[in-house]
């Protein structure tokens, strides 16, 4: 099976976040997170060069703008002020978690060879395989991991796969509709970050799996 | 007047307003009629669409309202602007007019307006994308409406909010992609995300992608909506969030994010496929509606209660679009809305007067305040769904609208649950009613802290003698 190039960016984007399972160090994620989505900006970039559309070439800076710098900025900026360095533990093993997101990526390969999408187009498997493997991985890094700010991450991570999944799959959204999606999802990562500090402040610790005492 | 300044000129007031009065006593008060201002010229943009003279209002091609929507967007005008008329007595007795909690309140304010004008966007989505931006944005106005006491609790309780809805949503993105891919193969040149367009091509639609999509968006909007073990975020959100904030969430939210589905399931049933919206979403009701009134006998807190008797609605909505009937799909959300309400309204009364949120320790309120007593005992009877009130018709067509049809299995579970429901929520009540005070505070403003509540069990009250249930079919 030979990759287009396309492709191979798509499927560098899901071991980013592969990698990112396997690191405690918050700051590294961070940095992971605005690689991971400047190569999602340029896999933008490529295909609206491939399509010939402006529309997203915007939408490609956007993303760069918004969540390859701003957002990375205001989560480095946020773990500064609480001063966390590391996630204090996960739920499993670090090393068993990132075996687990790599199975998911052999999951997602069948999974997206079941997609009835027709192949036709050139943005075929490899692509979708990237997509959910995103979306799986993010997932299971919201599920293990203690610290606030990393559910953040792997909430942005799911996002990136849902936007790979969009931009490869499907002829492209309207721009507006990915616009307001991005402002969302910004306004969406203010929020959480500004609860977090208060998490902090409150409970002198970012711990999430402590946050329990609300029960039947 | 265009429809959009109709929609957004006194909202945008009611923001000036906020900011810029000195006082929040008459800040609070000067909303309070603006929302109500509000409702009136809302009421009269969609006037023709109630009485049947228009079918559908359109403002742009992404943006239009008909009949269904209508009723969907005063029900929320007046869900909102009853809270906040409550919430002048409701924060007077927080103590909230001291001056390190102004600015609390002004952002308590600032963001219930936001939620406002969110949810009206829902209603007014022709357009997926859109739709999913704006059930989003409720998401993200809501959460600090939560984070108000700014108390532990209410921290725990936002957080657990912000974070499992949003994930729930990211779901739903992920089923309205699906859905888009499915309108590109064939259907429509270039994919649509317009409601009118996907169903007029409804049968082009390639149907296994669209199952996907619909599957992934009942999942993410129903997490939203309390769906039975997605629901996990809801009591606590709403017990935690002041009372005026719990009851737009549960009159308010819940009635957006099932319209969202309800949205999705009108585009599956003109594909063909009747059949998926059925099953998928009669089992998910009928689950989330047993569900809830098992945990409805085990309830230690009165807003936890409420808030459960919530999801129970949202199971019974659910199974109301499962069953293809929008007009019964209002009328459930009309009752519920208002007699939720109200009990919410004054649930937050009753907290405030007695000190505790366990219903253990709320004791005796037939002496304490008689005016409450009996509108907490009429609204448990409205919600639950005992004759004279609106809740009873409702329920009553969905029994035999589902026996018409021969769902027997769901026509039992549905009158076991029901019954259940209407036990365990009487039980509750009737303690909290009967035995005596276990605190010495005596009730404040009778009149003003009944007059919002009573108004609202009236209008359940008032569905359900009237031929108003009538109206809608």
């Amino acid at each position: 099976m030979t990759l287009s190039p396309l492709e191979m960016v798509a499927l560098s984007i899901a071991l980013t976040a592969i990698l990112m399972v396997g690191s405690t160090h918050l700051r590294l994620n961070i940095w992971m997170f605005a690689g991971q989505t400047a190569l999602l900006a340029g896999l933008t970039a490529l295909y609206s060069w491939q399509r010939q559309d402006l529309h997203l070439f915007l939408v490609a800076m956007a993303l760069f703008v918004l969540k390859a710098i701003a957002v990375p900025k205001f989560l480095l900026f946020i773990i500064q002020q609480v001063h966390v360095q590391r996630d204090s533990g996960t739920v499993i093993p670090t090393p068993i978690a990132m075996h687990l997101s790599i199975g998911f990526l052999g999951i997602s390969y069948i999974l997206a060879s079941q997609l009835p999408i027709p192949h036709a187009n050139g943005s075929g498997w490899p692509s979708s395989t990237a997509a959910i493997s995103l979306v799986c991985t993010g997932l299971l890094l919201m599920l293990i991991r203690r610290i606030a700010l990393s559910q953040i991450i792997g909430f942005l991570i799911m996002e990136n796969g849902i936007y790979v999944f969009g931009l490869t799959q499907t002829t492209g959204m309207p721009l507006l509709i990915e616009m307001g999606v991005l402002l969302d999802v910004l306004a969406g990562v203010m929020i959480a970050g500004l609860l977090a500090f208060r998490i902090k402040k409150n409970f002198e610790h970012i711990d999430v799996t402590m946050l329990a005492e609300l029960k039947e | 007047m265009g429809p959009l300044l109709q929609l957004t000129g006194l909202p945008a007031l009611a923001l000036i307003c906020v900011w810029l009065c000195r006082s929040t006593e008459r800040m609070a008060r000067l909303v309070a009629v603006l929302l109500w201002l509000q409702v009136a010229a809302t009421g009269t943009l969609v006037a023709p669409l109630l009485v049947q003279r228009e079918t559908s209002l359109v403002i742009s091609p992404d943006f239009a309202v008909d009949r269904l929507a209508a009723f969907f967007v005063l029900i929320t005008q007046v869900v909102v602007a009853a809270s906040m008329t409550h919430a002048n007595v409701f924060f007077a007795q927080e103590g909230s007019h001291q001056t390190e909690r102004r600015r609390n309140l002004r952002i308590f304010y600032t963001c219930a307006i936001l939620f406002l004008q969110a949810m009206t966007a829902v209603f007014f989505c022709e357009n997926l994308g859109f739709l999913w931006i704006s059930v989003e944005a409720t998401t993200l106005s809501s959460a600090r409406l939560v984070y108000f006491h700014r108390s532990k609790h209410a921290l725990e309780a936002a957080w657990k909010y912000l974070i499992i809805c949003s994930v729930g949503i990211a779901f739903a993105l992920f089923g309205t992609m699906f859905i888009f891919a499915s309108s590109q193969y064939g259907a429509i040149a270039g994919g649509s995300l317009n409601l009118e367009e996907l169903i007029k091509n409804g049968p082009a639609l390639q149907y296994p992608l669209l199952r996907l999509g619909f599957l992934f968006t009942l999942l993410g909007y129903g997490t939203k909506a309390g769906i039975f073990p997605l629901h996990s975020w809801l009591p606590d959100a709403h017990s935690e969030a002041p009372a005026p904030a719990s009851a737009m969430l549960s009159g308010g939210l819940l009635n957006c994010a099932l319209f969202a589905i309800f949205r999705i399931a009108q585009i599956v049933t003109a594909s063909g496929h009747p059949s998926l919206v059925r099953n998928a979403a009669l089992s998910a009701g009928a689950i989330t509606v047993f569900a809830a009134s098992l945990f409805l006998i085990r309830q230690h807190g009165i807003k936890r209660l409420f808030a459960y008797s919530s999801i129970e609605n949202v199971g019974l909505m659910l199974t109301a679009i499962g069953l293809g009937s929008g007009p019964l799909f209002v009328l459930l959300a009309l009752n519920h809305s208002a007699a939720k309400v109200a009990l919410f309204l004054v649930s937050g009364n009753i907290i405030q007067c007695s000190g505790s949120k366990e219903l253990n320790d709320i004791r005796g309120l037939l002496a304490v305040s008689p005016y409450w007593s009996a509108v907490i005992m009429l609204g448990a009877f409205a919600v639950t769904g005992a004759p004279p009130f609106g809740a009873f018709a409702a329920e009553w067509q969905l029994l035999s609208l589902g026996s018409q049809q021969h769902l027997w299995i769901l026509v039992a579970l549905l009158v076991a649950a029901l019954t259940l429901s209407f036990l365990a929520v009487c039980m509750h009540v009737g303690k909290m009613l009967s035995g005596n005070p276990k605190s010495k505070q005596s009730p404040f403003s009778p009149f003003g802290s009944t007059v919002v509540p009573a108004c609202l069990i009236a209008v359940t009250l008032i569905t359900g003698l009237t031929a108003v249930p009538k109206f809608f079919f």
